[in-house]
């Protein structure tokens, strides 16, 4: 496998973590998240912030994941009586706020100038293993992320998150308690994604707001309804396809001979188009949900 | 006298300038099938809307087992035992009936819980009540598939898996086959026979008589009577809540 491949693959599996922790909160819970880039960015600042202290690697991961349960927190916890898709504009908001702190508390951040030189992983491996090990590390946390999506979704918390996803009113007065499946589901995904962001801060070494923009959370929505809403391995799938296909576009404006902005347009294409014609045609996605398959004890 | 499971003390509720509830008042003891009457517009929706949480009252109590549950949110009402249908039953499309039947029991939202899967016995009462409410050829497909009739029975089965020692229905029969209002009839009475206190907002004479021993018919956001079934037609104030007042009928004409 050639290192470019390898490299893509990483990618991939870094955006799986962020698709399957996106597709928690709005494949299941039907939470329309549009700040998720938020709760990466808790996990790669987590990270670089660490790591400027030199307090090591863990203390990063323990940092995003504390940072970004307490976001995931608030998120459900702002606006709790909003509907849906008023909720989701207060998420895009606070995301941006967030995005703007990290941009301007430039001695805590480092600013736009943002943080660099971060350790990467298995710095004593020479370059080909170190890929490779980066690679497995990367697949076995979309394997266990994949398994506890599985595990989550498939047992009686996913059966209240679909209630309450579907009928809210229902869910509620059947008992459940709809503020604190919101946010157990918000939480749950921060988790995830924080650890994306833990995984991406040390894989490029470089952390800054502009990997927070708002265009980054519409690409992992992208991942979710071309691969699926409410289908952990959907998400997965819709990870790597966009990925793979973003890393293919130069090679084919080297073949026509288009010039170099041809790349950056076509990626904006491909998600917004891709946006559109999977919600035109094909609302399930690639691999629609699943129902029937909760399992019994 | 045992103390009543629900008392209701000078409701009232308003919205806006529209006064809905002017200080209703009425109790139900444990085991009892209260029908709950009314013409149109008469504020029945809006009591239940009251009573399970979806509408707090602007002033009045509700204690339901021995507790004041005036001010608490839904799901706590709902947990406490008090748990109702909707007129529209309205059911999630991405969800197959027996799963939304496994589903209704919501059994808190701990740690433990989130990786949990529903214990084996929920699979045997899901088989049961579908079973009972011969909704087993349909078990596996969308709920929202169902007709308005077979949702209505869904809904009667979702609120019982959630163990309420109260059931209140929102127009039961309302759109439903009369085939499958005698099966409905058959269901409640068994509910009530397991010891479950019903309270039945309705519209059908027939269906009240046949099961209610008691009726309280509100018009215009008051109590005017509390009786059994077969008193209401002799209830002057109830006749001239349906009928209209006979000078009045005269005016018009």
């Amino acid at each position: 496998m050639s290192d470019f491949l390898i490299h893509v693959t990483i990618m991939a599996g870094i955006f799986s973590l962020l698709a399957l922790s996106l597709n928690l909160q709005v494949g299941f819970g039907g939470l329309m998240n549009f700040g998720q880039i938020a709760l990466f960015g808790c996990g790669t600042y987590g990270a670089a912030l660490a790591f400027e202290q030199d307090l090591g690697m863990l203390t990063g991961l323990f940092f995003g994941l504390v940072a970004a349960a307490v976001v995931g927190w608030v998120f459900a916890s702002i606006g709790r009586n909003l509907q849906a898709d008023y909720w989701g504009i207060v998420t895009l908001a606070l995301a941006e706020v967030l995005r703007l702190i990290a941009t301007n508390e430039d001695r805590i951040t480092g600013g736009a100038q943002g943080i660099s030189g971060i350790r990467p992983f298995f710095p004593g491996l020479e370059s080909r293993p170190q890929q490779l090990a980066i690679l497995a590390l990367v697949l076995g946390c979309v394997l266990v992320a994949w398994l506890l999506c599985e595990r989550l979704t498939g047992g009686r918390y996913g059966l209240g998150l679909k209630i309450m996803r579907e009928e809210p009113q229902l869910s509620a007065s059947l008992g459940y308690d709809i503020l604190a499946l919101k946010r157990q589901c918000m939480v749950l995904g921060g988790l995830i994604a924080a650890v994306s962001g833990f995984l991406f801060a040390h894989y490029v070494s470089f952390v800054g707001p502009d990997q927070l923009g708002t265009s980054e959370t519409f690409l992992i929505w992208a991942m979710i309804v071309i691969g699926g809403l409410g289908n952990n391995a959907g998400a997965i799938l819709g990870a790597f396809l966009l990925q793979f296909t973003f890393a293919f576009v130069p090679f084919v404006k080297d073949l026509t001979g288009l010039p170099t902005e041809f790349v950056a347009a076509t990626r904006l294409v491909l998600i917004g188009g891709g946006l559109v014609a999977f919600i035109l045609w094909r609302q399930a996605g690639l691999i629609p949900e699943k129902t029937g398959r909760a399992r019994h004890v | 006298m045992s103390e009543p499971l629900l008392a209701l003390t000078d409701i009232h509720k308003a919205f806006g300038a529209n006064q809905v509830l002017k200080g209703v008042g009425f109790s139900i003891a444990p085991g009892e099938i209260v029908g709950l009457l009314g013409p149109n517009g008469c504020g029945k929706s809006t009591l239940l809307n009251v009573i399970s949480g979806f509408a707090p009252a602007d002033q009045g109590a509700i204690r339901f087992a021995g507790t004041d549950i005036g001010r608490l949110a839904v799901d706590r009402i709902a947990r406490a035992g008090l748990v109702r249908t909707f007129q529209l039953p309205s059911m999630p499309r991405r969800m197959t009936v027996a799963e939304v039947l496994t589903g209704a029991r919501a059994r808190g939202t701990g740690f433990a819980g989130l990786f949990a899967r529903p214990p084996a016995e929920d699979a045997a009462e899901v088989d049961r009540l579908l079973a009972e409410l011969a909704l087993t050829h349909v078990r596996d497909l969308p709920a929202a598939a169902l007709s308005g009739g077979q949702k209505k029975l869904l809904s009667i089965a979702l609120v019982l898996r959630a163990r309420p020692k109260l059931i209140c229905l929102d127009e039961p029969t309302a759109g439903v086959h009369p085939n499958l209002r005698a099966h409905m009839v058959g269901l409640l009475r068994r509910i009530s026979a397991d010891g479950v206190t019903l309270l039945i907002v309705e519209h059908d004479m027939h269906f009240i008589r046949e099961l209610c021993g008691r009726c309280v018919v509100l018009d215009r956001g008051s109590v005017i009577a509390d009786c059994a079934p077969a008193e209401l037609t002799a209830n002057e104030r109830v006749v001239e809540a349906y009928l209209g007042n006979a000078r009045d009928k005269g005016a018009r004409a």
